[in-house]
């Protein structure tokens, strides 16, 4: 039995649908994250399961109960919002031991747990401050805090950074790591930056338009998304999508041509009876550039350069192809970008082909192209 | 030219004079009336008057008469009760529905408060004869319920509040309500701490207009017994009354006194109130 099902679940505003069908399966102490663009329904379906927001239909069960009809605060979930949602005329000790004081506990009790909660996250010195004389760091910290002495089954993280710096950001994403190893328990996090949620997860769950595209792994996702907008959303710089024609497929090879204007690939992939228009797509550095007067064999494609990123240790070239297709590259310090136009080879060991309804398309062996 | 008259120019002295008048105008009547309670009778408004007091032991006297002689002391008990009573009922009243109206949402909320906003519009002159009826109905004349109730449900205290309960973030509700918080715990541990201003703000502005509320207490306590401050002070001004202008002075002092006292101790808090008000909505 999973810690978390999520079964056919549904929900609408009026005549707006925000979440259709989603199933998922989170086990217990996984690190759950679910990423996706705004809008595509990831926070909706945080709020559901922590009971903020009513299930319009389908049901979300916890260890095996069906939690629908239970209130928030019986859910055993704490909640982490964006913007920390600490009481400001509180202090912190009282911030904190809120959720306590509610439930009437002892006050032994609570003092017991807001300091082993406040040893955790080194807030033991700010306990008599109000949450207006506290940094942003400093503040999720005792909104975490908040969490902590409640002793939930889940955490619930709704952004829970996306207010703080780059810098500090890094920090609170090491310690939210740290903190998951030592508490062990479940954590479900929505974010739409995939840079947080590759280095988080146990298991990501990519959402758009409402639905899951895909969920498993980061590095499963990374190298073998089940659609173009899985492919393309995590990643970074993004996947870059050439459209192609598919001349031949038989015998286990693919034949394509007209990538990026007049690119021509072979690939292994066995797909019978495939024609029509395709996608194909490449991550970046699975590009080359091709040194003058060197003839390598494969797709060879030709561009404009528009842009160079220079990160210091590597750059990303952005060039425009014959079609007009916008395609991005990585290259060592050592490249010469100097020519404005630039001749590019692509791996295509690592290529990935999406059929016109932005699925991927694989090969009848299973075999990933 | 110095430090201190560098800043100065025509226009920051045309816009002194502008305050200064408004004040002195303001101020003036005020000044008046202690000028002739602390006189001997009859000495501000001789052929040669005075414009500042000649007796304090003159005006000490007039207030020990008026004390000892008059209903003032009674009257000032039923109109700090009065005040006290209305100002505790709408505060209640009114931060519970502004809590409602401005955090939940509930069927009919819209409507319900457009037409709250709407009795705002409606003088009360309009609404008196309809509430006597209903108070008489009751058998409240003459009775401190018949004063305070009709006044406690306040649709300019429910306005002014709701619009404070909106800037509340609707994350820290939630919050509460995940930490276990029962509906009326998140109203007063959460709610109601985070509009202490307003709550201030409108405690003070209902002191004010009930202290100096004429009308009703006029209409609905007409025995002696329940008169107020202000029906007291009405009628030592009354034209068939033997009080000479100094007695009918140091009443009216007295009766500004209690609000005077307010305006000067919380006027910060007033300003802050009304600014906050305007701006948060």
């Amino acid at each position: 039995m999973a810690f978390l099902d999520i079964t056919s679940v549904s929900k609408s505003y009026g005549a707006q649908t925000v979440l259709e069908n989603v199933n998922l399966l989170i086990e217990k102490g996984e690190f759950v994250v679910f990423l996706g663009p705004s809008g595509c329904g990831k926070s909706t379906l945080l709020r559901m399961i922590s009971g903020l927001e009513t299930i319009t239909s389908g049901t979300i069960s916890i260890e095996g109960q069906v939690v629908n009809d239970i209130e928030p605060a019986a859910r055993g979930t704490a909640m982490v919002f964006q913007s920390y949602a600490l009481y400001p005329h509180m202090t912190i000790f009282q911030n904190v031991s809120f959720g306590l004081r509610m439930a009437r506990k002892p006050r032994e009790m609570i003092a017991k747990a807001v300091g082993q909660a406040a040893a955790i996250l080194k807030l033991d010195r700010l306990m008599d401050r109000k949450p207006g004389q506290l940094s942003g760091g400093q503040k999720q910290r005792v909104a975490i805090g908040r969490a902590i002495v409640r002793e939930p089954r889940a955490f619930l993280f709704d952004e829970p950074l996306s207010n703080l710096d780059a810098e500090l950001r890094v920090q609170m994403r090491a310690e939210l790591m740290d903190l998951h190893r030592r508490l062990g328990t479940t954590m479900i996090y929505v974010t739409h930056d995939q840079v947080e949620a590759m280095t988080l997860a146990d298991k990501m769950v990519v959402m758009s338009g409402g639905r899951v595209q895909q969920a498993g792994p980061p590095l499963q996702l990374y190298d073998d998304p089940d659609n173009r907008f899985v492919a393309g959303f995590v990643g970074s710089p993004k996947m870059n999508f050439l459209p192609a024609q598919v001349v031949a497929s038989e015998a286990g090879r693919l034949r394509l041509s007209g990538i990026g204007g007049s690119g021509q690939a072979d690939l292994p992939l066995d797909v019978p009876g495939l024609q029509g228009a395709v996608e194909l797509g490449l991550r970046p550095q699975h590009l080359h550039l091709v040194a003058p007067g060197e003839a390598p064999a494969g797709l060879v494609l030709e561009g404009r350069v528009v842009m160079v990123e220079e990160l210091g240790s590597e750059s990303f070239v952005h060039l425009d192809l014959a079609d007009g297709t916008r395609i991005t590259l990585r290259a060592g310090r050592e490249a010469d970008l100097a020519p404005s136009v630039l001749r590019v080879a692509a791996d295509l060991r690592h290529a990935l082909i999406f059929g016109p309804d932005g699925l991927r398309i694989r090969g009848r062996d299973g075999r990933a192209a | 030219m110095n430090a201190v008259t560098a800043g100065v120019t025509p226009w920051t002295v045309a816009k002194w004079m502008l305050a200064l008048a408004i004040a002195v105008v303001a101020l003036f009547p005020i000044w008046w009336m202690i000028n002739v309670v602390f006189a001997l009778p009859g000495e501000p408004v001789s052929l040669n008057p005075r414009l500042w007091p000649t007796s304090l032991s003159a005006g000490f006297d007039k207030i020990h008469m008026i004390f000892a002689e008059t209903g003032y002391l009674r009257a000032y008990a039923i109109s700090l009760l009065y005040a006290v009573l209305t100002i505790a009922g709408v505060l209640l009243f009114g931060s519970l529905a502004a809590f409602e109206f401005s955090l939940f949402d509930f069927p009919g909320r819209k409507a319900l408060f457009a037409v709250v906003m709407l009795s705002l519009m409606v003088p009360t002159a309009v609404t008196v004869i309809p509430t006597y009826l209903l108070t008489a109905r009751i058998g409240w004349l003459n009775s401190m319920q018949g004063l305070v109730v009709p006044g406690l449900a306040s649709a300019f205290g429910l306005f002014m509040l709701v619009q404070f309960m909106r800037a509340i973030p609707k994350d820290m509700i939630e919050a509460a309500r995940l930490d276990g918080a029962s509906h009326f715990q998140i109203y007063w541990h959460v709610a109601l701490p985070l509009c202490r201003n307003a709550m201030v703000t409108l405690a003070i502005l209902t002191f004010m207009q009930t202290w100096g509320n004429y009308m009703w207490p006029l209409i609905v306590a007409t025995k002696p017994e329940m008169y107020t401050v202000g029906q007291v002070v009405g009628l030592f001004n009354s034209p068939l009354s033997h009080h000479t202008v100094d007695t009918v002075m140091t009443a009216n002092l007295l009766a500004a006194i209690p609000p005077l006292l307010f305006f000067l101790i919380f006027q910060r808090k007033i300003v802050e109130g009304i600014a906050m008000s305007g701006s948060k909505g």
